[in-house]
């Protein structure tokens, strides 16, 4: 086990893809907290988030044997993971706005009792900048969101998102300018 | 963020270079004429300096407990597991819990097997085999009595024939009689 685990992502697939489990369990392991954030800051829901990427895990692991290696797995398996966020953005259109709300509130008030040094108008601030951008990402076309949150947060390069949305770099590129486009004109607005 | 005015307009022309160069995602010439174009506009320098600013605030991910990756993980594996007992069902089977099985599918096997040869060589006879007229035993017993019996079939099959030709003589004679009238009239 200890060995398996310093296997690369290719060599645990193409073992996974003999039938053994326990790779595809190490595959899981590796990439758990990544396929958890993609799907959180989609959803903003931790249960929804939590289903979703496991979803993503079930999935990856039925057609596990279609995986013909011409890509890296984590750029096919983010495929699958943006790919159900985007399917449950459509079937959700909507967000409950009053729980980002809550959540952005309850998180001003976590980090004001954890640092008393901050300054109330600048928790405000926070929590408004943040509320402000939670809400700019719901309503942005889910494409131009994915590829910013991918780029964004979990730190993948224009050439792998190309690769995981199916799209061009220049796509990409356009989308990611869009994306902060539209997140600096709601933050000049609350200015 | 402590500024309260997070974002500065920058030269519309130079927009998405600046969001490529803060990503680190353009060419060593898209760099230079951006680093050469930042030392001399103020705009587009503090417009990077605030994306710098911003963009990390907003990655920031929700910091979850061990405990949640562990329930996470022990979850998947689960789901995994269910997946895989629902796909190769018939596996279970072959597990060496039911080692019971063997033996029973064996005799089960063995009892079709026997079953089967006999009614199916039943059913060869019946379809094979020519149907034989059964004759009683006991006359089989004499051969005298079955020359008999043949004896008096063939006489019953005279009478019959002699019974068949007597109203056709009568008739003749008839006729005969019928004949001479007429030639006694003439």
């Amino acid at each position: 086990m200890a060995e398996q685990q310093e296997l690369r992502d290719e060599e645990l697939v193409a073992l996974s893809q003999q039938g053994q489990r326990d790779c595809f369990d190490l595959l899981v392991r590796r990439y758990m907290e990544k396929a958890f954030h993609i799907a959180f800051n989609f959803t903003r829901d931790t249960e929804t988030a939590k289903d979703l990427s496991q979803d993503a895990f079930l999935r990856a692991y039925a057609n596990i044997k279609q995986f013909d290696g011409r890509s890296s797995f984590y750029t096919w398996f983010y495929r699958i993971v943006v790919n159900l966020c985007l399917d449950h953005a459509r079937r959700h259109r909507r967000v409950a706005w009053e729980s980002l709300d809550q959540m952005a509130e309850e998180s001003g008030e976590q980090e004001q009792f954890a640092d008393s040094t901050f300054a109330p108008d600048e928790h405000a601030i926070a929590g408004e900048t943040k509320r402000r951008v939670d809400k700019t990402l719901e309503t942005m076309p889910k494409k131009q969101r994915a590829a910013f949150l991918l780029r964004n947060h979990q730190g993948l390069s224009i050439a792998d998102v190309a690769k995981v949305m199916k799209t061009t770099e220049g796509t990409v590129r356009v989308y990611l300018h869009r994306a902060v486009s539209a997140l600096r004109q709601s933050l000049l607005e609350f200015v | 963020m402590k500024s309260s005015t997070p974002l500065k307009s920058a030269c519309k022309q130079y927009e998405e270079d600046l969001v490529l160069h803060y990503y680190g995602e353009n060419s060593e010439g898209e760099r230079r004429n951006i680093e050469l174009h930042l030392a001399d506009c103020d705009p587009c320098r503090l417009f990077i300096e605030d994306l710098r600013k911003l963009l990390p605030r907003i990655t920031q991910a929700e910091e979850m407990p061990q405990s949640f990756w562990d329930n996470y993980y022990r979850e998947t594996v689960s789901k995994l597991t269910s997946y895989e007992e629902k796909k190769y069902w018939w596996r279970s089977f072959f597990t060496p819990t039911r080692t019971w099985l063997v033996p029973a599918f064996g005799s089960l096997a063995v009892a079709v097997l026997v079953v089967g040869l006999m009614f199916g060589n039943d059913k060869l006879k019946l379809s094979v085999e020519p149907q034989v007229e059964r004759i009683p035993q006991e006359i089989l017993a004499d051969k005298n009595q079955l020359e008999f019996f043949e004896s008096m079939e063939i006489l019953e099959a005279l009478s019959k024939l002699e019974a068949q030709d007597e109203p056709k003589t009568d008739v003749i004679k008839h006729d005969a009689s019928r004949a001479g009238v007429i030639g006694q009239v003439a």
